[in-house]
C-alpha cells in the first residue's frame, strides 16, 4: 500500500491558564492511500486535535512539534513505482525540520476535505447550498460559475440530496440536520480531495440518519478512491466503516491495528473497556427486571 | 491580575488608563490642592497662562483661578458622567431584561415606550426635563439618564432573547424557580457582557452633554463645570481664548481618555473568550 | 393508579403557512417505578412530549393528569410547588446549569425554592446529596465548568432528586457522555430508580441503550405512536417501519467489515 501521510513525533501542546497541556503526546502513524483509517477516543483523547493538525488548521495557540509529510498520490492507480517521493511537509514551528523542502503547499478544500460535527456551523447561513459548494469548485478547480454550477448539481446527486435541482438554491436552514450534513459532504469532497476527514460527523444525527450517512461517506470514498480518517466515539460504529482503528487514549495512540483485531481481540485493556461500555442490542439488559 | 497585565498590553487601553488616571487624581485632590470655593477670586481679572506661577492657567474674567476651577469641573464631570451612565445602564438592563423575559404584551408596552424615548433626540430630551425641573447635580444625572438608557435597553432585550430559550433557562421552570428569580438571577447576568461592553460610549456621551447643558447655563449653578467655563470664556474668545481653551481640550481628553480605555477592555475581554 | 397519564395530546407548530403536527394525538401512561422510553428518529416528536409532559410548552389539546391531577390546570404557585414531584435531566449538562453557578448554588435552588430545608441545613444536604450520586462533597464549591462531563451529570441527577420527585424526564440524558461514563450514569439511575421508587421517562434515540434499561418503549414516528410495548419484546421484534429502520441502523460490534483488504 501507498503511504498517503505519514506522522512523526507528533506533539501539540496547548496553552492553557499559564501552563502547557499536551493534546497529542508522540504521535506516529500512517494513513495509507484509500484506507479508511477510524480514531476512537473519548472527549480529551486528542482525536480530534489529530484531525486539525493533519488539515493544517491548529488554532495558533497551538504548539506542534514533529513532522506531517505528504506523499504523491500521482503513482495511485498508475504504474508508477512504488518509491513516493515526498511532496510537501507540515512542520511543526518549533520543531525540526521536515526531509524535504516544501515545494507544493498543502491546501484545505483541494487535497484534503473536512466533515465537521455541526453542518450547521461549517455553512454560510445567508449563502445557498449550490454556491458554497460551487465555490470550493470555482476556488480549488479553476473553474468558471457555470460550470461550478453544474458540478455543484452532479455532487448534490452524488451525495442522494432529493430533487438537486431545487435544493441547488435552497439556504442551509431550509434543510435538515441530515441533509445539511450531505450538503457538507458534498463540499468538502468537491476539489476531489485524496484525504476525507470526518470528524464526529454523524454525532448530531439521530441513528437512522447517521446509517445513511455512514453508507454515503462509504459509497463516496470507494468511489474516488479517498483515505478516509474517521473521528469518533463510537467504537461501533467505527468497526462498521473502518478498515483500521487506532485508539486514542490520553493525548497518546494505545492501540492500532485491522479492524478485526481491534473488536476481537485487543491488545489493551482501554480498549477492551470501550468494547465492553457498547450498548448494543444484544447487550445484556442493566435492568433487573425481576426487581 | 493576568486579565490585568493583558489589558495593559495594549497601547489603547494603556493611554487611555493614564489620561483617566490623571483625571481621577484631578478630581480627588480638587479640595487638597484647592480648598476653598474655586469660585472665590483669586487675583487679577483675565491674567494669561503662565505669567504668574501661583496662578498657572491664568484667571477669568471675574479674577477666579483658572486650574482651580478645572479641578474642580473635573469632579462635576466625572461623577455627573458615571452617574448618569450608571442610572441609564442599570434602567436599561432591567426594562431590556423584563421586555425579552416576559414577552407577549409586557415587551410590547416596554419596547413602544423604549420607541417613544428613542425617538425623541436624547438631547432635546435633557434640555427639557432641566429647564422644567431646574438645574441641579441630581436633575441632570436624571436628565442625561433619560435619553441614554435606550441603548442598553434593545441590547439587553436581544441578549435575553436568546438566552431565554437556553436549557437552564428551562431547567430554572423545572425545579420551580418564580419568573423574576429567573429573569434577574439566572437571565440578567448572563446578558450583561455586551451591555456593559456600551458603557464607554454611554459614559463619553454623558459627560459630552453634561458638558452641553451647563454650556447652555442648565448646568447645576453652584458647582464648577468645564461646560460652563467654556460658556463664561465665549464671551472674551477674540481677547482671551485660553479660557475656552483650556476647559476645551480637558473635555476632549476625557473622553478620549475614556474611550481608549473601554476599547482596551473590550479587546482584552475579546481575547478571553476567543481562547475559551 | 397510572403516575402519569397522556391522553389525546396534540401539539402543533406552524412553518411556512403550514401547520405541522409535532404530536398528533398522543396517549400514553408511566406506572410509578417503572422506565417508559420514548424513542425515534429526530422529528419524531419525542422530545416534544417531554417539554409538554414538564408544561415548559403548552399543548394545543389532550389531557395530562400528574398524580391523580388535571396537571394542565395548574397555575403559578400551584404548578411551581407541583414541579417538586416532576423533574428533569437534559442531554447536555454543560447547556443546563448556569454558567455562572457552582454546584453548590445548583443543588441550593430547588432546597431553596421547595421549602426542603432551612438555610442552615441545606449545605449539609447538599454534601447529602453529592454523596447519593457518587460525588466527592468537596465538590461542592467548584464552578459547573470546572468540573468533566460526567460529573456534570451527576450533579444534574442530584438536582432533580433533591426535591424527592416520583417522575423524572431524562432527554437524551446520557448521549452526550463519553462511553465510559455512559454505563455509570445509567446504573445510578437504575440504583436511584430501585431506591426510591422513581419513575423515568427515557428519551433517546439509541435502541441499544433503551433496550438496557426500559421496562417499555413507545417508538414514535412524525408525531405519532407507530408501535409500544414491552422494550425487549418491540425492540427484538419491530413491527412498525420505523422500529425496523431504528433496529436496521442500530451500529453493531463483531461484524467485521467485509471488504477490508
Amino acid at each position: 500500500m501507498t503511504v498517503l501521510v505519514s506522522i512523526r513525533d507528533l506533539t501539540v501542546t496547548y496553552r492553557r491558564d499559564g501552563s502547557d497541556v499536551a493534546a497529542l503526546k508522540n504521535i506516529t502513524l500512517n494513513v495509507q492511500a484509500g484506507e479508511r483509517l477510524a480514531i476512537i477516543g473519548e472527549s480529551g483523547s486528542g482525536k480530534s486535535t489529530l484531525a486539525l493538525a493533519i488539515a493544517g488548521l491548529l488554532p495558533q495557540s497551538a504548539r506542534a512539534e514533529g513532522s506531517i509529510e505528504w506523499f504523491s498520490l500521482s503513482s495511485l492507480g498508475a504504474k508508477a513505482p512504488p518509491s513516493v517521493l515526498p511532496e510537501g511537509g507540515l512542520v511543526g514551528r518549533r520543531g525540526r525540520k521536515s526531509a524535504s523542502k516544501p515545494n507544493h503547499t498543502l491546501l484545505g478544500g483541494r487535497d484534503i476535505g473536512f466533515v465537521f460535527q455541526d453542518p450547521s456551523a461549517s455553512l454560510d447561513p445567508v449563502m445557498t447550498v449550490g454556491k458554497q459548494i460551487a465555490e470550493v469548485v470555482r476556488t480549488h478547480l479553476g473553474l468558471g460559475w457555470p460550470a461550478s454550477h453544474v458540478r455543484a448539481k452532479t455532487l448534490l446527486e452524488r451525495v442522494h440530496l432529493p430533487d438537486p435541482d431545487s435544493t441547488i438554491h435552497a439556504f442551509p436552514h431550509q434543510l435538515s440536520g441530515g441533509q445539511k450534513q450531505r450538503v457538507a459532504i458534498a463540499a468538502a469532497i468537491a476539489a476531489g480531495p485524496k484525504l476525507l476527514i470526518a470528524d464526529e460527523a454523524t454525532s448530531a444525527l439521530d441513528t437512522i440518519v447517521q446509517a445513511e450517512i455512514i453508507a454515503l461517506i462509504r459509497r463516496l470514498v470507494a468511489e474516488d478512491g479517498m483515505a478516509l480518517l474517521f473521528i469518533s466515539h463510537d467504537i461501533a460504529l467505527a468497526a462498521e466503516l473502518a478498515e483500521r482503528i487506532a485508539v486514542f487514549r490520553h493525548a497518546e495512540l494505545i492501540e492500532i491495528g485491522g479492524t478485526g483485531q481491534i473488536v476481537n481481540a485487543p491488545t489493551q485493556a482501554y480498549t477492551r473497556a470501550l468494547l465492553d461500555a457498547h450498548i448494543g442490542l444484544d447487550a445484556e439488559p442493566l435492568l433487573n427486571r425481576s426487581g | 491580575m493576568r486579565r490585568l497585565r493583558r489589558f495593559l498590553r495594549t497601547p489603547e487601553a494603556v493611554a487611555g488608563t493614564i489620561l483617566l488616571t490623571v483625571l481621577f487624581a484631578m478630581a480627588l485632590s480638587a479640595s487638597l490642592l484647592f480648598p476653598g470655593d474655586p469660585q472665590a477670586i483669586a487675583g487679577p481679572a483675565l491674567l494669561p497662562p503662565f505669567q504668574d506661577w501661583s496662578l498657572p492657567l491664568g484667571t477669568d474674567r471675574l479674577g477666579r483661578d483658572v486650574l482651580a476651577e478645572l479641578f474642580h469641573g473635573a469632579r462635576t464631570s466625572l461623577a455627573v458622567g458615571l452617574a448618569a451612565a450608571a442610572a441609564a445602564l442599570v434602567i436599561g438592563a432591567v426594562v431590556g431584561t423584563l421586555a425579552g423575559f416576559a414577552g407577549g404584551l409586557v415587551d410590547e408596552v416596554l419596547m413602544r415606550i423604549t420607541d417613544a424615548f428613542q425617538t425623541v433626540p436624547g438631547f432635546l430630551l435633557a434640555l427639557a426635563f432641566v429647564s422644567v425641573v431646574g438645574p441641579s447635580l441630581g436633575v441632570v444625572v436624571v436628565a442625561i439618564a433619560l435619553g441614554t438608557w435606550t441603548g442598553p435597553a434593545r441590547i439587553a432585550r436581544a441578549e435575553v432573547l436568546s438566552i431565554r430559550e437556553r436549557d437552564y433557562v428551562a431547567g430554572a421552570r423545572v425545579i420551580g424557580m418564580r419568573p423574576l428569580e429567573i429573569a434577574f438571577r439566572e437571565v440578567l447576568p448572563n446578558a450583561l457582557p455586551p451591555v456593559l461592553a456600551m458603557s464607554s460610549v454611554i459614559v463619553a456621551a454623558a459627560i459630552l452633554t453634561e458638558a452641553a447643558l451647563s454650556f447652555l447655563g442648565l448646568g447645576d449653578p453652584n458647582r464648577v463645570t468645564w461646560g460652563g467655563m467654556i460658556a463664561e470664556g465665549r464671551a472674551v474668545l477674540r481677547t482671551a481664548p485660553f479660557l475656552s481653551i483650556v476647559p476645551g481640550i480637558a473635555l476632549v481628553l476625557t473622553v478620549l481618555g475614556v474611550y481608549l480605555a473601554g476599547e482596551g477592555i473590550v479587546e482584552t475581554t475579546a481575547v478571553r473568550r476567543g481562547l475559551s | 393508579m397510572n403516575l402519569l397519564t397522556v391522553s389525546n395530546l396534540i401539539k402543533r407548530y406552524s412553518r411556512g403557512g403550514k401547520t405541522l403536527a409535532a404530536v398528533d394525538d398522543v396517549s400514553f401512561h408511566v406506572e410509578p417505578g417503572e422506565t417508559l422510553a420514548l424513542a425515534g428518529p429526530s422529528g419524531s416528536g419525542k422530545s416534544t412530549i417531554a417539554r409538554l409532559v414538564l408544561r415548559l410548552i403548552e399543548p394545543d389539546g389532550g389531557r395530562i393528569e400528574f398524580e391523580g391531577d388535571n396537571f394542565l390546570a395548574l397555575r403559578g404557585a400551584a404548578l411551581r410547588a407541583r414541579r417538586a414531584r416532576l423533574q428533569m435531566v437534559f442531554q447536555d449538562p454543560l447547556a443546563a446549569f448556569n454558567p455562572r453557578a457552582t454546584v453548590a448554588r445548583v443543588l441550593d435552588d430547588p432546597l431553596r425554592i421547595h421549602g426542603v430545608a432551612s438555610r442552615f441545613e441545606r449545605p449539609r444536604r447538599i454534601a447529602a446529596l453529592l454523596e447519593r450520586v457518587g460525588l466527592a462533597a468537596d465538590l461542592a464549591p467548584r464552578a459547573i465548568h470546572e468540573i468533566s462531563g460526567g460529573q456534570r451529570q451527576r450533579v444534574a441527577i442530584a438536582r432533580a432528586i433533591a426535591t424527592k420527585p416520583s417522575l423524572i424526564v431524562l432527554d437524551e440524558a446520557v448521549s452526550a457522555l463519553d462511553v465510559s461514563v455512559r454505563g455509570q450514569i445509567l446504573n445510578l439511575l437504575l440504583d436511584l430508580q430501585r431506591e426510591e421508587r422513581i419513575a423515568y421517562l427515557f428519551i433517546s434515540h439509541d435502541l441499544g441503550v433503551v433496550r438496557a434499561v426500559a421496562h417499555r418503549v413507545i417508538l414514535f414516528d412524525a408525531g405519532r405512536i407507530a408501535e409500544n410495548g414491552d422494550a425487549r419484546t418491540v425492540i427484538g421484534a419491530p413491527q412498525s417501519a420505523v422500529g425496523q429502520a431504528l433496529v436496521a441502523a442500530a451500529p453493531r460490534l463483531h461484524t467485521t467489515t467485509q471488504d477490508a483488504s
